[in-house]
This record gives structure tokens, C-alpha cells and sequence, in this order.
């Protein structure tokens, strides 16, 4: 047995945006792309991230519900693709999940019996008078009871079902549970009352948890480790207690603000995202992915034509200005309705447009066509930042190449 | 500071085929000028019944205002807002009174530009302000198109009126009063720090993120400088990243306007940075109500205890949360108890017989309804209070 339960490799995950009457497909969401994270055994690992980020995309394919696009999902050191008969069984019967939504996670024509004894069915563990004695068991292993056996779901308030929820998943002793945002649609007297039951479990069972969830709070309470998710990637990754005494990615610390109790623990005011340009999931930015709403981005972090445009829009929003030729995302031929219009739009990208600004070559102005071209960068990789604990941010990149990036002379 | 608005032992009452539910029993508090009253409790408190109440929001039937009066300062003078004729509250909704929703994508019109949807604030409350911001003195209009103007104002013009509105001589002037109104919104859009107003405002609802919804939405219940803004849970439905931003706004608006705010919320983290006072409910009543800081400093109600303790970034990590066992259930249904008797580590034998009142319990208003701070109920042994002293 190896110390990781499981491990993803690379891990893409890209649904096709299908469009008109023939459904042709005109490009990918990227939900996940490229995802490298270990669990290790007895270990809660913690994801982060709002909505949109992926982490649930995440949760589904480890927990073998969805095919990875590319990369793999391993089990034991074993990719869970290449699984197949005993060895699969072996897989889900260790790998079990509980969702989100109590309402839709239980089916509501199942008596309460059914629903937490099925695994056991399925898998022959036991059945008849046993199978109801090993119900039992789980449902006062989750605070719930004999008298609770034969209802409905439609019976039971939140907090119980996902306590019914737990008992499922927990039913064949797995050694991994995946738990995604399980207290997130609970009360806080109640999530407290959850979050305490899962500790129990883990004590008592030795489980290893996935746990997903927006709520920095109730990471930093559960979690060991924790991932911070970003549009698809991982953007920091650390022990608990480290991330949280010094972020060191400036998403974490914007997600830091709708906690003031956590941020105050940092000392200085965690800094809010900009209100730049909304990252597009199918088209992310090149680069740093964060660097349009990055409140301390540098001229290095990728900035692009989208940004160029985004940046005009705002900036002169009365003239209209269309790309012409697109040659690469960091080179590209703008159009403008009239020369004065394209002198203008020069005049005040010259002026302002801090940090893009020095990213950007001087604008080659050609009646009313403007020539872009940026420095181009390569994707933000995720580094070493001393001690185990990885981030994508420039600004805690190892200083050799955060010399290299911040202190190349501008380009303009 | 005087009072804008008190709640009088509200009461109300839910009929449904099962019988009567009170969401609502006997609520009393109040709103004084130019604060934040933090209304926090847990889902099915009654927190939103409340604020609904402000503006008589429910559906009734099956919802009915079984007693208790709401008042609210109009001109100097304490109206009670459950006994105004239906015409004086529409005049009141959204003028003097403004409601911001929990869930943005919900709460606008989905097939209406935000123009429009900002733009009926104006046109329902501040009509004769934009004639006059048009140039439009109402004299010099012939008596017939006057009155085609004002019904066009109060979005309710028929068909010939509207061909009318397109005709030389009407034209001129309903074009200067959409450009006068179109003036008015993008100044409210651009109060909520809106980047680039007037292309925000051509656009649905569908085409704007979450956030940019929110900030539509405070624009419009900011609009006519309302006395009160009530605030339902505004963050809850928005992103992470986000909540900090708007929470941020809507101190920032407050604090320049002077406008009072009812904000509703069931995470007490957030009452501790942004409110001046606080009141919990707990099934219908309320529990406790103080400053903010004395709330956290020195929770009175085991209630609020409980609530804090369930915090998980207060708690220290891997440490057991303080979890209030039991769930509120049928609190609804305790007669004459305690309603919180059932999960209160605290409770003794006259919680379940009477419930407690809402009394001040120090020199700075904080109040609890809870034997436990009551001088009149003696405490057995285990801390518990047992009965009361002397009848």
C-alpha cells in the first residue's frame, strides 16, 4: 500500500459547448485542466474555490462517476481506467461520496433501510436479518436510529439526511470519502453538528477525506492540506496552518476576504480581486490565469489582446474597435472605424493602461489599423515555494525566475 | 438617535391544509436612524416573514398579520405599516422603504434592460422631479397632453396614447423625458460603482455576472434615497470573491446616505463587521438583542452561545465544535415553553413551563428572553434556573 489513497495525473477534464441545430461543437469548457493532487492516507485534504472552479468536476472524476478527458485518476498507484472486474469493485467500494444537495442525493421513493443498506447488498455483504442489524449500526454510528428505518427522505430535515447521506457512503468501511461541500446547503448549528460527526467517523474508522467546499472557515477547521482551485488549476497548495498564517497566491487571499475573521489573523488586509475582465472558462486567460482581476499583477503575467480590448472598451467606450487579424493571443491587428479614432486609442494605451502597459510593444499605428503585439508568456507552473508548499504566483516564484520575469527591461 | 421604525409584538400567523403555523410571535424591536440592525437567526426563524412585513410583501392568504403593529416614521409622524391603504404603500415601496433580495438572478425581470427596470423606480415615485429635469413646465402643455405625459410617466399609457407619444407634437417632449430619465438611472449605476453604466444599461439581466446583478439591484433600491433599506441575505447567493466587494458597498452607501438598514443574515461573522446592533431570533422570537460588540463579547442567550460556538474559524482546527444538538423542528408547536428549551444545555424545570421575556439585562440595552439573567428565578444547583423567587 502506498502512503497516496488516491492521485490524480494530469487530469483534464473539458465539456464540449455545443451550438445550433446540429449540435457541431463549437469549443470546450475547460473544467479541469491539468490537475496533479495526491490524498494521503488518513489525511483530510481540503479544495477551495467558488463556483465555476472546477472543484466538483474534480470530485466526480476521482470518485470515478466521470471519464477524464486526458490524464488519470490512480488508485493505489493504479490508473482506475485500466481497472477492471474485482479490482474495479475494489476501487468504488473504497472510494464513496456525498453530495452537496440533500434533496437530490437521496431517492425519495427509498425507505431510509434501503437507501443505507444497498451498498451492502450490492457489494454481499450482508443481507436479511444481518443486512437490518448493519443498518442499524450505521444510523447510530450517525446519530440516527431503529425508529428511523422505515421512512422516507421527505421525513427528515437537512441535517439528518445528510446524515443518512454519511451513513451510505461510510456503509462499507471505504478508506477514502469524498465529500463534496456536504455542509453547504445547512444551517451553521447544523453544519457544526455535521463537521463534528465527520471528525468522529475519522477518528474511529481512519478515513481519509476529500473535502470540498467554498467556505475557507470550515477548511481551516477540517482540513490538513489544502488545494486552492482556480479556474481549472491548482493555484496553492500547502499545509493548513501555513496557507492560512501566509497565503501566498493572491486568489487565496481574495477568497480570505469573505472570512474577516480569518483575514484579521493575518496581520494585513487581505487585498479583494480587481474588477477586470471575467475570465472565460473555455478560452482562459494566457499566462497567470488570474491576472485580469489580479490586484498585484506585473507586467509578466500574461497579459494579452483580449486584455488590450477589454482595456479599449473600458477606457474609450464610445469608439468601437474590432480585431482584424488575430495571430497568436499576444499578436493581433486591431481595427477602428477612423484614423482619429486609432490615434486615440495609441495616445491612451501610451498614457495609461498600468500594468498591461509595459507588456505591451509600442503600438505600430497604420492609418486605422493598430498592430498589437505582447510579450508572450508561457502558462503559470505551479513551483515550490519553500517547505512543500506550492503556489502559481509569480511573486513566490523561487527568486531566480521571479528575477528573471519581473526584472526583464520593459519591452516598450 | 431617534427611532425610524419599531416592530410591536408582530405576530404572523401561516394557514395551511395542516393547520396554523406562527412563523412570527410576538417580535418587538427597532430601527433608529442612520444604523445597521444585524436580523440574524437560523433558516425558519421568521427572520424574512419580518422583514417582509415591512412592506407588506406576504401573500395573504396564507399568510395573515394575526397582530402587532409595524411603525414607521413618515414626515415626523409613526404610521403603522400593516394598516395603510394598499395606494399609500405603493408609495411607500421603494421610495421611503427599499428591499434589496437574497437571490439577484431571481429577483430581476429577466425580459426587461436594466434601463427599465431601474428606470420604473424613477417613473413610479420621482415623475413630477423629471418633467421638471426634462424643461418641461407642465403649463406649457396643452391639458390633453399633459395628461398623455403624466399617464406615460406612470407606465400607463393605452394604444392611441402610445402612437400619440410618437406624433410631432408630443414627440419632442417624451424624447426629452427618456433622456432625462436615462440620466437619472446612469447616475444611480454609476453610484454602485457600475464600470460603464450606459452599456449596462442596454443589457438583460442574463448578460451580467452575479455581482454586477447585486449592484443593479442595490442601484434600484438606492434610487429614490430611501429612509430604510432592508437587505435579505444580499451575499448568500453571490461568490466568494464577491461577498466582500458588495458588503462593502452597501457600507459605504449607508454610510454616505445616512440611510438605517435592517440586514438579514444567518452568519454572524459577517453582523460583526458591518452592524451597530444586533438581533437574534431563534422560532419566531426574538432571543436576544444588543450592540454587536456586547453580542460577541458577552453572549447572554445560550442560543447565541451555541451559535457562535458553531463557527468554524473561531474554533481552533481539529477542535469539536459547540454544536446545539436537535434542530429547531417543532419548536413552533411549544405552547407556552421556552422555545429553545429543548436543546438548551441550561434548561430547567420553568423553561418548560413558561417562556421567558425579553428584558434588558445590563446598562447598555442588551437583552435576553432567558431565565438564566433573570434576578426574579432562583438557579438549582447545577446552574439550572429552577423556579421563581418569592411569586
Amino acid at each position: 500500500m502506498s502512503s497516496e489513497v488516491l492521485a490524480s495525473r494530469a487530469l483534464k477534464k473539458h465539456f464540449p459547448i455545443k451550438e445550433g441545430v446540429l449540435q457541431r461543437v463549437a469549443g470546450h469548457v475547460r473544467a479541469l485542466d491539468g490537475v496533479d493532487l495526491a490524498v494521503r492516507r488518513g489525511e483530510t485534504l481540503g479544495l477551495v474555490g467558488e463556483s465555476g472552479c472546477g472543484k466538483s468536476t474534480f470530485a466526480r472524476c476521482v470518485a470515478g462517476l466521470m471519464e477524464p478527458t486526458a490524464g488519470g485518476v490512480y488508485y493505489d498507484g493504479r490508473n482506475i481506467a485500466t481497472l477492471k472486474g474485482a479490482a474495479f469493485r475494489e476501487y468504488r467500494r473504497n472510494t464513496q461520496m456525498v453530495f452537496q444537495d440533500v434533496f437530490a442525493s437521496l431517492n425519495p421513493r427509498q425507505l431510509v433501510k434501503d437507501i443505507v443498506g444497498r451498498p451492502l447488498k450490492i457489494h454481499d455483504e450482508a443481507s436479511g436479518a444481518e443486512l437490518l442489524d448493519r443498518v442499524v449500526e450505521l444510523l447510530q454510528g450517525v446519530g440516527l436510529g431503529r425508529e428511523h428505518l422505515y421512512r422516507y427522505p421527505h421525513q427528515f430535515s437537512g441535517g439528518q439526511r445528510q446524515r443518512i447521506s454519511i451513513a451510505r457512503a461510510i456503509a462499507l468501511q471505504p478508506e477514502m470519502v469524498v465529500l463534496d461541500e456536504p455542509t453547504s446547503a445547512l444551517d451553521v448549528s447544523v453544519q457544526a453538528q455535521i463537521l463534528n460527526l465527520l471528525q468522529d467517523l475519522q477518528e474511529r474508522q481512519g478515513l481519509t477525506y476529500l473535502f470540498i467546499t467554498h467556505d475557507l472557515g470550515v477548511v481551516r477547521h477540517m482540513a490538513d492540506r489544502v488545494a486552492v482551485m482556480h479556474l481549472g488549476e491548482v493555484v496553492e497548495l500547502g499545509a493548513t496552518d501555513e496557507v492560512f498564517a501566509g497565503p501566498k497566491h493572491p486568489y487565496t487571499e481574495a477568497l480570505l476576504t469573505a472570512r474577516p475573521e480569518l483575514a484579521e489573523e493575518l496581520g494585513s488586509e487581505p487585498a479583494p480581486l480587481t474588477e477586470g475582465r471575467t475570465p472565460d472558462p473555455a478560452q482562459p486567460p494566457e499566462g497567470c490565469r488570474l491576472h485580469t482581476r489580479c490586484p498585484v499583477a506585473t507586467p509578466a503575467c500574461g497579459w494579452e489582446v483580449d486584455d488590450v480590448l477589454w482595456w479599449l472598451e473600458h477606457a474609450l467606450p464610445e469608439a468601437p474597435v474590432g480585431v482584424v487579424a488575430r495571430h497568436s493571443p499576444f499578436h493581433a491587428e486591431l481595427g477602428f472605424p477612423d484614423e482619429g479614432a486609432a490615434a486615440a486609442a495609441v495616445a491612451a494605451l501610451e498614457r495609461e493602461g498600468q500594468p498591461l502597459r509595459p507588456a505591451l510593444e509600442r503600438p505600430r499605428l497604420s492609418g486605422v489599423r493598430v498592430d498589437v503585439r505582447l510579450r508572450e508568456t508561457d502558462p503559470a507552473a505551479l513551483e515550490d515555494a519553500g517547505g512543500g508548499h506550492l503556489t502559481r504566483c509569480i511573486h513566490h516564484a523561487p527568486a531566480q525566475r521571479r528575477r528573471g520575469a519581473l526584472g526583464a527591461p520593459d519591452a516598450g | 438617535m431617534s427611532v425610524l421604525a419599531s416592530v410591536e409584538e408582530l405576530r404572523v400567523d401561516f394557514h395551511s391544509r395542516k393547520g396554523v403555523v406562527r412563523a412570527v410571535d410576538g417580535v418587538s424591536f427597532e430601527i433608529r436612524d442612520q444604523e445597521i440592525l444585524g436580523l440574524v437567526g437560523e433558516t425558519g426563524c421568521g427572520k424574512t416573514v419580518t422583514a417582509r412585513s415591512f412592506l407588506r410583501l406576504l401573500p395573504t392568504p396564507p399568510a395573515e398579520y394575526a397582530g402587532g403593529r409595524v411603525l414607521f416614521r413618515m414626515d415626523g409622524e409613526m404610521v403603522d405599516l400593516l394598516r395603510v391603504p394598499e395606494d399609500q404603500m405603493r408609495a411607500i415601496r421603494g421610495d421611503r422603504i427599499a428591499m434589496i433580495f437574497q437571490d439577484p438572478g431571481k429577483a430581476l425581470n429577466p425580459a426587461m434592460p436594466i434601463a427599465r427596470q431601474v428606470g420604473e423606480v424613477f417613473l413610479q415615485h420621482r415623475a413630477a422631479e423629471l418633467l421638471a429635469e426634462a424643461g418641461l413646465e407642465l403649463d406649457s402643455v396643452d391639458p390633453v397632453g399633459r395628461a398623455v405625459l403624466r399617464r406615460a410617466l406612470a407606465q400607463r399609457s393605452r394604444v392611441p396614447e402610445r402612437v400619440a407619444l410618437r406624433l410631432p407634437p408630443l414627440r419632442g417632449r417624451w424624447r426629452r423625458l427618456q433622456v432625462a430619465l436615462d440620466e437619472r438611472v446612469a447616475r444611480a449605476l454609476e453610484e454602485t460603482r457600475i464600470p460603464n453604466p450606459r452599456k449596462t444599461m442596454a443589457s438583460y439581466p442574463h448578460e451580467l455576472s452575479g455581482g454586477m446583478k447585486q449592484r443593479v439591484m442595490i442601484a434600484q433600491a438606492l434610487a429614490c434615497d430611501p429612509d430604510l433599506l432592508i437587505a435579505d441575505e444580499p451575499t448568500t447567493a453571490l461568490d466568494v470573491t464577491i461577498q466582500a466587494r458588495i458588503l462593502e458597498l452597501i457600507r459605504e452607501l449607508q454610510d454616505r446616505r445616512r440611510t438605517a438598514v435592517l440586514y438579514i443574515t444567518h452568519d454572524l461573522s459577517l453582523v460583526r463587521r458591518l452592524c451597530d446592533r444586533v438581533t437574534v431570533m431563534y422560532a419566531g422570537r426574538v432571543a436576544e438583542s444588543g450592540a454587536a460588540e456586547d453580542i460577541f463579547a458577552r453572549p447572554l442567550h445560550p442560543y447565541t452561545r451555541g451559535l457562535l460556538g458553531a463557527i468554524p474559524a473561531r474554533a481552533g482546527r481539529g477542535r469539536r465544535l459547540t454544536a446545539i444538538e436537535g434542530s429547531v423542528g417543532h419548536a413552533l408547536h411549544a405552547g407556552d415553553a421556552c422555545r429553545f428549551h429543548a436543546r438548551c444545555p441550561h434548561a430547567g424545570p420553568i423553561c418548560a413551563e413558561r417562556a421567558p421575556e425579553l428584558a434588558v439585562r445590563d446598562v447598555r440595552e442588551h437583552a435576553a428572553a432567558c431565565f438564566l439573567h433573570d434576578d426574579r428565578v432562583a438557579l438549582d444547583p447545577a446552574g439550572r434556573p429552577a423556579a421563581e423567587v418569592g411569586g
